[in-house]
């Protein structure tokens, strides 16, 4: 028998959970399928079917999906209203399902867990037991395969965590299969300039919309900081004083990342990838914004959109690096001179 | 202390009946116009929602005339008005301002209110008896105004001088706003309802019925709809629409129960196209389009502000709802520079379709 394929569009919460995902259904012994890496074409097929007022990563997943939809027997789109005890993930994932159904014809059935982890019966665990069963596989089977994938993901959390890029983790993942002990990342310079990147995993990690700032900032020898890296108990320690519950999982974790690396003086420039007509973004980033004025620090809010071009990124790129370069070299110089 | 909220249908009516009877002194804010959008568009950040702009123009224009504490709704879900207070504060502080900020928070809607109104009720030695008659007077107040407005939806594709209506539903409201007490506003009532049933009228029409659903600010809100319902009601549509001040109240009160078209019924009828409840008003809209569509409502015209997170995925979904129940929709995704052409040219294509739609029906 032929085993079952599930496909996984490499688009939105793919960065944050595809060792999870994975590792899961492989467990169950299903072939996934990744679709392609972005490209334009395939945000271009995207906008055929997605509505014009959704965010760009949106129309992009809509492109992905098209890319795999006749090589897989189920797709695999979560419905995501809450991955966190307290917060949300951004509405638009919640109702994703039922955009891609209604607007894209001849698609192979889709496997929707209903994700709330604010309630005991909705959990990522029950959700993805509950795909399984749907698929045929006992309760020992996906209860196993879980656990499984949770270890990977679990893995996966801690090598971001001590500062591995999320793309070389996923990409040593999709080879291996595993996450293996081997380094990923060189040693950091002691000298070297440390630039904040936040964002949206979806939008940092895009290869179509980062335009390869991850090695664009490596070639300019700085080293990188991404909310990733920066551990849970921070952020809460950060968002504390701003007595508000930010209630976006994603958002807080943007914003407490910002405020610490800004407050910290961590970094010498702080790079926020935001995208046109985001929700989240249009809230959070004037807040970081704030902030930033507030601790004198270089700050750039990068916006991309379908017209984004590479010329005007690589221009405010290089004039941002620039300014940031020549902060910490005057820092630094106060410091010797006191 | 002066109190000010920005401009949300009848609220202020409702706030500032309440304020002369106990509470602190309330400014209103000078009526949304285009001043008001420009200062908004001018100090928000650019990629957020329409009724940020708008209400921020509100809070500016407010605070120029005096006001020195804001009181502004919160909400902790999906949707992004939760944090309008946070950024507003932001920008206003970055502005220069002085200003108390009073966030109302809905998830404890009952405790926090009547905490916070008890507060300022013993502060200023109104009687408890008292402090609940100005409450129940100015929710009467306004549940008034909202009565008018629906009464106006309805003779308004009748009226045979165009505009009649609308002159005469504003001398009716100026009415009630000056009543001080219930037998006034008895009276003053009746006195409007009568002059609305004056109006020349041709009762030989057959008006098309339509109902307008979608985020509550701009459904609400003619400045920021840009008058829908009257041009919609001055090309011979009955209007209706789902959403009233005093509904959004009810339901967060739980005391819609038992109307006929709760939005507590329509997120029912929704789960058939979006098995779950997603927040905001994105299931009421879809919900509300099935159970016009049941009613043979002629159409439905859905309204969003460009980029709102919910009624996007509404959008999507209502397309199908459309095509499932035979109803048309039409969907206005509305943005600062959005113009008056565009709206009635797209509006009368619409209301043309429906009309021939139902003459070939007749046939």
């Amino acid at each position: 028998m032929m085993s079952m394929r599930v496909g996984i569009p490499r688009a939105l919460l793919y960065y944050r959970y595809f060792p999870l995902w994975n590792t899961f259904f492989r467990e169950l012994g299903a072939q996934v399928v990744v679709s392609r890496p972005s490209t334009r074409k395939v945000l271009e097929e995207g906008f055929k079917f997605a509505d014009d007022d959704v965010c760009i990563p949106i129309k992009m997943i809509f492109g992905h999906v098209l890319n795999i939809e006749d090589k897989v027997d189920y797709l695999f789109i979560p419905r995501l209203l809450s991955d966190n005890k307290t917060g949300y993930c951004c509405p638009m994932m919640a109702g994703l399902p039922e955009m891609i159904k209604y607007s894209m014809p001849h698609l192979p059935p889709i496997l929707d867990p209903f994700v709330d982890e604010r309630y005991r019966g909705t959990r990522l665990s029950g959700a993805l037991s509950k795909v399984g069963r749907k698929l045929k596989y006992n309760f020992l089977q996906t209860r196993r395969a879980y656990s499984k994938a949770r270890e990977q993901f679990d893995q996966f959390q801690r090598r971001m965590r001590d500062g591995v890029s999320v793309l070389d983790l996923i990409n040593a993942f999709e080879t291996n299969g595993c996450f293996t002990d081997e380094p990923l990342t060189e040693k950091e310079e002691d000298g070297s300039m440390k630039i904040g990147v936040i964002g949206h995993p979806y939008n940092l990690y895009d290869t179509l919309f980062n335009f390869d700032l991850f090695k664009r900032l490596k070639e300019a020898n700085a080293s990188i900081y991404t909310p990733e890296r920066i551990h849970g108990h921070t952020i809460d320690h950060h968002l504390r004083r701003l007595k508000k519950d930010i209630y976006w999982t994603l958002g807080r974790e943007i914003l407490g990342a910002a405020f610490h690396l800004l407050e910290s003086r961590v970094v010498d420039g702080l790079i926020y990838v935001t995208c046109f007509s985001c929700g989240i973004d249009s809230m959070i980033e004037p807040l970081v914004g704030f902030r930033a004025k507030r601790e004198a620090s270089p700050y750039m809010a990068l916006m991309i959109d379908e017209h984004t071009g590479i010329g005007g990124f690589v221009t405010r790129l290089e004039a941002f690096l620039d300014t940031a370069r020549r902060r910490k070299f005057n820092s630094d110089d106060e410091r010797r001179t006191s | 202390m002066k109190i000010t909220v920005p401009h949300c249908g009848q609220m202020d009516i409702f706030i500032n009946a309440l304020c002369r009877k106990i509470g602190p002194d309330f400014v209103i804010p000078p009526k949304t116009s285009p001043r008001t959008l420009d200062l908004g568009i001018k100090y928000s950040p650019e990629s957020t929602c329409l009724p940020f702009k708008f209400i921020l123009g509100n809070f500016i224009e407010a605070l120029e005339k005096g006001a020195d504490t804001i009181c502004m709704i919160s909400d902790h879900g999906p949707c992004r008005v939760g944090m309008y207070d946070i950024v507003m504060q932001n920008i206003l502080r970055e502005m220069g301002y002085q200003f108390n900020w009073i966030t109302m928070d809905d998830t404890r809607i009952l405790r926090s209110y009547l905490l916070k109104f008890d507060r300022e009720r013993r502060k200023r030695k109104v009687s408890l008896v008292e402090a609940i008659r100005a409450l129940l007077f100015s929710w009467k107040k306004m549940n008034v105004c909202e009565e008018m407005e629906r009464w106006t939806h309805k003779m308004r594709p009748y009226e045979v001088d165009r505009g009649e209506t609308t002159r005469v539903s504003l001398e009716c409201l100026r009415l009630i706003d000056g009543v001080t007490d219930l037998k006034e506003l008895k009276i003053a009532r009746e006195d409007a309802l009568s002059r609305l049933a004056n109006i020349e009228q041709d009762r030989t029409r057959q008006p098309l019925k339509m109902v307008i659903t979608g985020e509550g600010y701009m459904v609400i809100n003619p400045h920021a709809n840009q008058d829908i319902e009257r041009r919609l009601g001055e090309m011979g549509v009955e209007v209706t629409r789902t959403m009233w001040f005093t509904s959004q109240i009810a339901h967060a009160m739980r005391l819609d129960l038992l109307k006929k078209r709760s939005k507590s019924k329509a997120i029912r009828a929704s789960k058939r196209y979006l098995p779950h409840n997603i927040g905001g008003e994105c299931n009421a809209s879809i919900g509300y389009a099935i159970l016009y569509a049941r009613e043979a409502y002629d159409g439905l015209i859905q309204l969003l502000p460009f980029g709102c997170m919910l009624e996007s995925v509404a959008k999507n979904i209502l397309r199908i709802v459309s095509k499932d129940y035979d109803m048309p929709i039409l969907t206005f995704s509305l943005a600062e520079n959005l113009s008056e052409t565009t709206i009635t040219t797209r509006l009368s294509a619409f209301v043309d379709l429906i009309q021939r739609k139902r003459k070939g029906r007749e046939k």
